[in-house]
């Protein structure tokens, strides 16, 4: 890979940390995390990530639900790609993203475990997407 | 008024003072606390009040008589126990007093053991209510917890684990002998079992607290049906399955639940496509019969052998056959069909010939109404 592009992964599972930042540092990326919500935003600001992994549920029920949304009122952040994994269902009403309101500004969903080649290969497209600069992430439901 | 004294409480309204004074003497004797009343709208008044657990109550009253007594005070509080007096002992008063929901009868005139003897029964019955209640509240609570237990004490290590077996073998499998990558996909199999079965299971406790039915609107079964064979068309499968949609033009909509539904649509397809052969076919048909819309799965698959048959919507249960056995599965999803269809009163059955075919039919009632459909 030529250019190095960095990741940060938001998420209270320290295990599902480091198997996922193992996957990504293999094939290049630069990777950051954090185990909270604050750590997480604190390091997205600082760092400008060029992709962020979020997990949804962590320890506090909705933490992520509002990290994501707080993250977009970020200036620097506010088109910075987000991919959202879950191990909750996603019949979960909390979970019904409306593609049209996009009320939760993610770019797409992953399921808990997520399928390495499938993983690498939306990071792959989502930080080729940020370098030309796209359109702002509205919130697609892309699963 | 505290609760000791409240769950010994008797009313009785009669419009006879001698009545109500007997009543008064010969109940408190034994230990119970009697309030009395000359009529019913101020017996009602005060029951709302004190919720007493037994209500003796006289049938043949000036103004509000019994009836419209039993009538009232069972929509204040269902669980009281009421007793009626019948003045004329005529057995048709006390058997439509008992059909309102009166639980026993007191024909006059009585005698203060025949009297003692009912409320005594009558105070039992509550008392055998009120535990029941109690248990079932608390049995409610805890499977509630096991549930958010389960979810998420159970599926997140699962998660965790395989989440490093996946990563470990797609970043190292060159540097492991075939052995060693054989025993680590075995691994991967069976987590990725014992994670499906955690989200079946969680399904169906979802399913028992009627989540399901909460949200129900009116849904366009085809569309479902057409979203979910994309689904399946796009994941390549080994054995090249084609999957067909057969959907009426006068298809009307079904009253329910969208996720219901396509999970519902799901687990009959996975199946389908599941015990198929290669090269196999699967066909999916919606359509109107009468004031019914019947959902059909049929496949050219393995088939399911006439043994088999009954049990197929019991729990965990799978059929068992060399050709079966290797393929993975829960036994929840027929289940699960079988709990949605019921939800939305409807029926689910199957016909198969074993080697040649299965179909799974479902019949659900026609949404009547011109409301708008879901558009989500
Ligand atoms: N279309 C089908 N063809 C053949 N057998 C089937 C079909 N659908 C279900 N079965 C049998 O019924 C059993 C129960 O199905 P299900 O409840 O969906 O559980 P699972 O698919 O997880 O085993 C299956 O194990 C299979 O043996
Ligand atoms: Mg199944």
């Amino acid at each position: 890979m030529s250019e190095s592009k960095s990741v940060l992964i938001i998420d209270d599972d320290s295990d599902f940390v480091r198997a996922v930042q193992a996957l990504l540092e293999s094939s290049g990326y630069r990777v950051r995390s954090a185990l909270n919500g604050r750590e997480g935003l604190q390091l997205a600001k600082t760092t400008q990530p060029d992709l962020i992994l979020l997990d949804v549920m962590m320890s506090e029920r909705t933490e992520g639900f509002f990290l994501l949304q707080e993250m977009r009122r970020v200036p620097v952040l506010s088109n910075t790609p987000v991919i959202v994994v879950s191990s909750i269902y996603s019949d979960e009403p909390v979970f019904r993203v409306d593609p049209e309101t996009g009320w939760l500004p993610a770019n797409l969903f992953l399921a808990k475990p997520v399928e390495p080649a499938k993983l690498l290969s939306e990071v792959k497209r989502l930080t080729s997407e940020t370098s030309e600069k796209s359109t702002a992430a509205t919130g697609r439901r892309q699963l | 008024m505290p609760s000791s004294e409240r769950e010994k409480t008797v009313f009785v309204i009669d419009d006879d003072e001698i009545i109500r004074l007997s009543c008064e003497q010969i109940l408190h004797k034994s230990g119970y606390r009697v309030e009395t009343f000359g009529n019913g709208y101020e017996g009602i008044e005060r029951l709302k009040a004190v919720k007493p657990p037994l209500l003796v109550v006289d049938i043949k009253m000036p103004e509000l008589d019994g009836f419209e007594v039993i009538k009232i005070v069972r929509k204040i509080d269902p669980e009281l126990v009421i007793v009626v007096i019948t003045g004329y002992a005529t057995i048709e008063t006390a058997v439509d007093a008992m059909k309102m929901g009166a639980y026993d009868f007191l024909p006059k005139p009585f005698t203060p053991s025949e009297l003692r003897l009912i409320i005594d029964r009558g105070f039992e019955r509550w008392r055998l209510a009120n535990e029941t209640r109690l248990l079932r509240k608390q049995k409610e609570e805890v499977e509630r917890k096991f549930v958010t237990l389960v979810s998420h004490q159970l599926k997140a290590p699962l998660g965790a684990v395989k989440q490093y077996l996946d990563v470990l073998l797609y970043t190292c499998r060159d540097q492991f002998s075939s052995e060693a990558i054989e025993w680590i996909s075995r691994s991967q199999s069976r987590i990725s079992e014992m994670i499906s079965m955690i989200q079946d299971w969680l399904m169906l406790a979802k399913l028992d607290r009627g989540v399901l039915c909460e949200s129900a609107s009116l849904c366009d079964l085809g569309k479902i049906i057409e979203e979910t064979l994309q689904e399946y068309q796009q994941i390549p499968s080994a054995n090249e399955i084609t999957l067909t949609g057969e959907i009426a033009p006068d298809l009307v909509p079904v009253r329910g639940d969208k996720a219901g539904l396509g999970l519902l649509v799901d687990n009959l397809v996975s199946n389908a496509v599941k015990y198929n052969r290669p090269g196999g076919k699967v066909t999916v048909r919606a359509g109107r019969e009468g004031r019914s819309i019947v959902l059909e799965v049929s496949d050219t698959g393995l088939g399911i052998p006439q043994d088999f048959r009954p049990h197929l919507f019991e729990e965990f249960y799978r059929v068992k056959t060399p050709e079966t056995q290797k393929i993975p599965g829960t036994g929840l999803g027929l289940v699960i069909c079988k709990r949605i269809v019921d939800e939305l009163g409807g029926s689910i059955e199957v016909d198969s010939k074993e080697g040649e075919y299965s179909v799974f039919t479902v019949k659900l009632p026609a949404a009547e109404s011109e409301e708008e459909v879901d558009k989500n």
